[in-house]
């Protein structure tokens, strides 16, 4: 086992771990993205 | 048979023990993948920042000794609370809790390692570019950036050079604190070991799954922030310009949309380090542990709802005002709850107090005093008179550095030996403990006095009334200072030698976490085959 390996060999696991990943990366930007929409809309009105 | 982590069961430890050891030299530590490694270097960066961070108040409470100008001048007074506040924050605080939840979440759940340990190799990388370019803003044309950690716009639209530094800066540990969160939360919901489900994990490990959903949800928020003062400041938009039609008290709604849940980022990790140190030294199980989760979540999903209680003097209708203060008035009741549940634990137990001890009934003694002015300042008039006074730095203080930093001297005190191997001097750190004990309260204990006096923060000097209690928080503030390099010495006097330390380390030892099931230290290699919950 290489020290830079992910530990995790299953791939049910590396499934569930990187779409988990994913999911949370993307609730993150839509959280970035959406305040400033947010406030683009709002200086508009 | 194959388990989750795609090991056999007849693989044993000893197998990985002499199977993998560390890399040697520098590589060791610029590709570190391995959590404990990694847990180690965010210690030891946040450890610096804290002395980094440290000098800067004692340039403040130097100022501040006597009444008048006499050491620097007030813009770099104002550089230096901004500064202190965004390295103590983001550089000593968030990046201690993200080490000991490298080092410690993987060892608790039965986990081989971080779930993704690559981008926990990049999401600490990046800290020290970061603060590097914010300290870098210490020799640009101007300064540092001085208008307050808040960023208020339209005085920090006014700073020189150092602002995109800064902003870039605040994206980078942004990113950082992201990253972290996603690698804690997918670890431990997917690398558990089996047997072990949630209300059997380990109180630490809880508070830090929901403090970082709570990252998540806030800091890009913060970085929106940030990004649109950027464009406001070179692209010409007006998001918080009122002569361009913007609204500089969205800024603020914003900021502070993520500046109050930031408040529990702070501190909900160190419940969760109190919630594993009590039971150890009363000999007795936490009362209450799932009780305890529920006040904890209740804790964070009230934090989202509470930010106007930062801006009460800009404003607002009265049934905002209202719920605003009525919504921070219910935290206490999920913090009554966790308070009532560790006296408890401690209620009839056999108490012995080694230092993590000590720290964790100091923290809930002076987090309480904290708690208890945060109550006085929810109080809508009465924080019209508080308001932008030292009493609010008083309030603050009590609660991140008896709170948020005693947590997390407790928990390096209580782990230290599982990680280092040796016990640490009992009397040194004890010492330790007792000075900071004493000279914290020095320091900020007479700021409540200055504040309800109507001494402003955020200045260089002030009315000569106000001398006697300043000069007395400043020598309690050179103390408490000098006290952590007590800190430094045991930690290096642990990892160079001592009296050898057991599995379990602490004779009281509740085994809640799978931690006390290895040696001490762990193998480089933990758990690759995974233990079994009963």
């Amino acid at each position: 086992m290489s020290a830079a390996e992910s530990q995790v060999k299953e791939a049910a696991v590396r499934r569930r771990v990187r779409n988990g990943a994913l999911g949370l990366a993307a609730l993150a930007l839509a959280f970035y993205f959406g305040f400033i929409v947010l406030l683009v809309h709002h200086s508009h009105h | 048979m194959a388990n989750a982590y795609g090991d056999t069961a007849h693989h044993d430890h000893h197998h990985d023990d002499h199977h993998d050891q560390p890399a040697t030299g520098i590589k060791r530590w610029l590709f570190a993948t391995n959590h404990k490694d990694i847990g180690t270097m965010y210690l030891v960066f946040s450890l610096i920042m804290f002395f980094i961070g440290g000098a800067m108040a004692m340039v403040i409470r130097a100022e501040l000794f006597q009444p008048g100008l006499q050491l620097v001048d007030p813009v770099f007074f104002n550089q230096m609370t901004t500064n202190h506040a965004l390295i103590m924050i983001f550089g000593a605080v968030m990046p201690a809790f993200v080490g000991l939840a490298n080092w410690m979440i993987p060892l608790q759940i039965g986990a081989p390692d971080m779930a993704l340990p690559r981008m926990n190799n990049f999401s600490f990388w990046i800290l020290p570019f970061a603060f590097t370019l914010l300290l870098s803003t210490l020799f640009v044309p101007g300064g540092m950036v001085a208008g307050g950690w808040t960023l208020y716009p339209p005085l920090s639209l006014q700073t020189g050079d150092s602002f995109p530094m800064l902003i870039f800066a605040i994206h980078m540990m942004g990113i950082s604190s992201i990253m972290g969160a996603i690698n804690v939360i997918v670890t431990i919901m997917n690398m558990r070991a089996p047997g072990m489900n949630l209300l059997k994990m380990p109180l630490f490990a809880w508070s830090w799954l929901i403090t970082a959903y709570l990252l998540i949800a806030v800091m890009p928020v913060l970085a929106g922030a940030v990004t649109m003062l950027l464009t406001d400041h070179f692209f010409k938009t007006s998001f918080f310009n009122a002569a361009g039609g913007g609204d500089p008290v969205m800024f603020e709604h914003i900021f502070w949309f993520f500046g109050h849940p930031e408040v529990y980022i702070m501190v909900l990790p160190a419940f969760g380090i109190i919630s594993e140190i009590l039971p150890t030294f009363s000999r007795k199980p936490l009362f209450g542990a799932t009780s305890m989760i529920y006040a904890i979540a209740s804790i964070a999903f009230l934090s989202f709802i509470v930010w106007g209680h930062h801006m009460f003097v800009d404003g607002m209708p009265l049934a905002a005002q209202l719920f605003y203060m009525m919504a921070t008035m219910l935290i206490a009741v999920p913090t009554g709850v966790k308070v009532f549940n560790w006296t408890a634990t401690m209620w009839r137990g056999s108490l012995s107090f080694e230092p993590p001890m000590l720290f964790a009934i100091a923290f809930l003694f002076l987090f309480s005093i904290g708690g208890f002015s945060g109550l006085m300042l929810a109080i809508v008039p009465v924080d019209f008179q508080y308001n932008q006074t030292y009493f609010v730095v008083a309030h603050f203080h009590y609660v991140l550095v008896p709170g948020a930093i005693f947590g997390i001297m407790a928990g390096v005190y209580y782990w230290l030996p599982k990680w280092t191997g040796h016990m640490y001097s009992m009397g040194l750190a004890k010492t330790h403990f007792w000075l900071s004990a004493i000279f914290v309260n020095v320091l900020f204990f007479p700021q409540h006095f200055l504040g309800l006096a109507g001494m402003p923060r955020r200045i260089p000097d002030y009315a000569v009334q106000f001398t006697d209690w300043n000069m007395v928080s400043s020598i309690g503030g050179f103390a408490f200072g000098l006290s952590q390099i007590l800190f430094a010495i045991v930690i290096v006097q642990s990892i160079r030698g001592g009296k050898q330390a057991t599995a379990q380390v602490w004779e009281g030892t509740h085994p809640t976490g799978l931690e006390w099931t290895l040696s001490s230290p762990p193998p480089y290699h933990s758990f690759t085959t995974a233990p079994q919950i009963p």
